[in-house]
């Protein structure tokens, strides 16, 4: 797979991981926290930082004397104690985490800049579990949503635990699905762990903190800003053994996620769409590249090797459609206007848009946009796409 | 109604509101070829410029698609616009006539009790209104503005009984616009 060209490294290399001792005791737990709240020093310079200086009392010391960082960053650590950051942490109901404790993710230090410091909030994030991160373009398509949130139950239902950035869009129908399942799910957030960002997530991020965990790598307080996401991304690929990718423009944030999947060797999934379509680009660029395709959750599952529970969760049989319904339904193998439905079903306008209703209420088709179209439910209720495991039984 | 701290003013108008609008700022919200670039709080807050209330009074409200170069090419020609004034004359007729007895003239004017009393469903469209009163979680006003419509539908049809297809086409006019947005939120 084609890589991204790695980012010029002008100072000297920084190991991976963290310096002997880092973060360990009182003092060092102190310094991390401060470090963690500076706004203005990128992961990678204060990793390095860290690595030159040998520990966070010493980074800091180094900060505060004016020898790294920025003037702004500098003025933060000369006024900002450690209780407060602690403090406001445990307040919003957080742990936090320095590289020293075994609740911080291993995983994550495989990064070439890990966070200096982790604030969960919920429950532990475990060492031995298997999760998968899910990402995808914030303005998806409602069939995009749908098969985001399949997945995410999919996944929680066999046990896995979805990763995603709790962003709108694709990320919020992944945590929705893992929580429907009653599933672990970890969201990561861009900005300080008590800020429920974006908004219209924030009910959502509460959610997760109560069934799964909500991480970060900034102090509380710290407001949402645009670099932060596709910082937080690099977090959400690391927690995770495997990366899906749903929807994505180009140009995209998923793109950038990949670009760490590949630094970190996960592997790399991709859900195809019509090669017309804009949301497709990304995740049909990957599969050129040599992602796996994926279908949906069977083929995901199926890959990754994960068996499915019971047998019963086999969505029912497919549905006895009136025959104005089976029509039309079969007339959207595409999005169509219903006057195309009625021409290629050959039924009346009036008849067509009947049938149309009656499985949009359903729940066998949708109207998107002025046309309608299949949803997911209604492709996996019909059958018409055999799952993957019924093409190798028991091969899972 | 215009009021005034001086006093309120009433202009009577009977007027038929013929409205525009996109879907989001760029205009290409569900647009199939060209993707939209709109933030998602953008296209709600575009989209709610004009309220529920407002919009809730909107009986016809349709998504027009960008068509394919096959759907502009491949469809056929419209009728002719004296075809449907004739057909549009005959069902005023058949209102003017229902209605004689109440002193109203189109099913438009009908107020809400009425409009229940005279759509005269069948029994299969009275069981899609019931779902649908569900599904598209309509309003009071949502409901007897969809019966009316539907009554209209069935009017133009010739029909005596509003129909589950007359119902369906009257349902599927509440649906072009504002809602999409909240779909793809999950």
């Amino acid at each position: 797979m084609r890589r991204a060209l790695p980012e010029p490294v002008e100072e000297a290399f920084a190991p991976t991981g963290w310096p002997e001792g880092f973060g360990e005791g009182p003092e060092e737990r102190g310094a991390v926290a401060v470090l963690a709240s500076l706004r203005g020093i990128t992961p990678r310079n204060l990793h390095r930082l860290c690595w030159r200086e040998e520990s966070a009392s010493a980074a800091l010391a180094a900060i505060r004397a004016g020898r790294a960082g920025s003037d702004a960053d500098r003025a933060h650590a000369l006024v900002t104690d450690a209780d407060s950051i602690v403090g406001a942490s445990s307040a919003a109901g957080a742990r936090f985490l320095t590289p020293h404790d075994d609740e911080y993710p291993s995983s994550v230090l495989e990064l070439d800049d890990p966070p200096v410091a982790l604030f969960v909030r919920g429950a532990r994030v475990d060492v031995s579990e298997r999760r998968v991160a899910i990402v995808g373009a914030r303005r998806c398509s409602s069939l995009g949503g749908e098969i985001a949130r399949d997945l995410g139950r999919r996944l929680g239902s066999a046990g896995v635990c979805v990763v995603s950035g709790a962003a709108y869009g694709i990320d919020a129908n992944s945590h929705r699905g893992a929580l429907d399942a009653g599933g672990r799910t970890i969201a990561v957030l861009g900005s300080g762990i008590d800020i429920g960002y974006p908004r219209s997530s924030a009910d959502l991020i509460s959610r997760i903190a109560e069934a799964g965990s909500v991480v970060s790598e900034y102090a509380p307080g710290v407001p949402a800003e645009p670099h932060r996401f596709p910082a937080r991304n690099r977090i959400v690929v690391a927690l995770a053994s495997a990366l899906v990718v749903v929807e994505g423009a180009a140009l995209s944030g998923s793109r950038i996620s990949v670009d760490h999947a590949l630094d970190l060797g996960r592997d790399v999934f991709a859900v195809p769409g019509s090669v017309t379509s804009p949301l497709a680009e990304v995740p049909l660029a990957l599969i050129r590249d040599g992602a796996t395709m994926i279908r949906g959750a069977d083929d995901l599952l199926h890959d990754l090797g994960v068996t499915v529970p019971a047998e019963g969760e086999r969505p029912d049989p497919p549905i006895e459609l009136p025959d104005n319904e089976r029509r039309a339904w079969s007339a959207l193998a595409e999005p169509l206007l219903p006057d195309a439905v009625a021409r290629t079903a050959l039924l009346s306008l009036p008849d067509a848009v009947a049938a149309l209703i009656r499985l949009e209420l359903r729940g066998l088709v949708r109207s998107a946009g002025g046309r309608y179209e299949r949803t997911l439910l209604g492709v996996q209720a019909r059958g018409d796409h055999p799952p993957a495991d019924r093409r190798a039984p028991g091969s899972a | 109604m215009v009021t005034r701290a001086a006093g309120s003013v009433e202009f009577p108008a009977r007027f038929t509101l013929v409205a525009a609008a996109n879907p989001c700022p760029c205009g290409f919200d569900g647009d199939q070829r060209k993707h939209c670039r709109c933030r998602h709080d953008r296209v709600e807050l575009y989209q709610q410029k004009l309220s529920g209330p407002l919009l809730d009074r909107i009986d016809l409200r349709l998504r027009v698609p960008r068509l394919t170069k096959q759907e502009l090419l491949g469809s056929e020609q419209g009728e002719r616009s004296g075809v449907v004034r004739d057909r549009v004359q005959e069902a005023r007729e058949r209102q003017l006539h229902r209605y004689e007895s109440i002193g109203v003239a189109c099913n438009a004017h009908l107020s809400g009790p009425l409009v229940r009393r005279h759509a005269r469903l069948t029994p299969e469209a009275e069981e899609l209104l019931a779902s649908a009163v569900e599904a598209l979680a309509l309003t009071g006003r949502g409901f007897d503005r969809a019966l009316k419509v539907a009554r209209t539908v069935a009017d133009l049809a010739a029909s005596q009984h509003v129909g589950v297809e007359h119902l369906a086409e009257a349902l599927s006019y509440r649906e072009g616009f504002g809602e999409e947005s909240f779909a793809r939120a999950g």
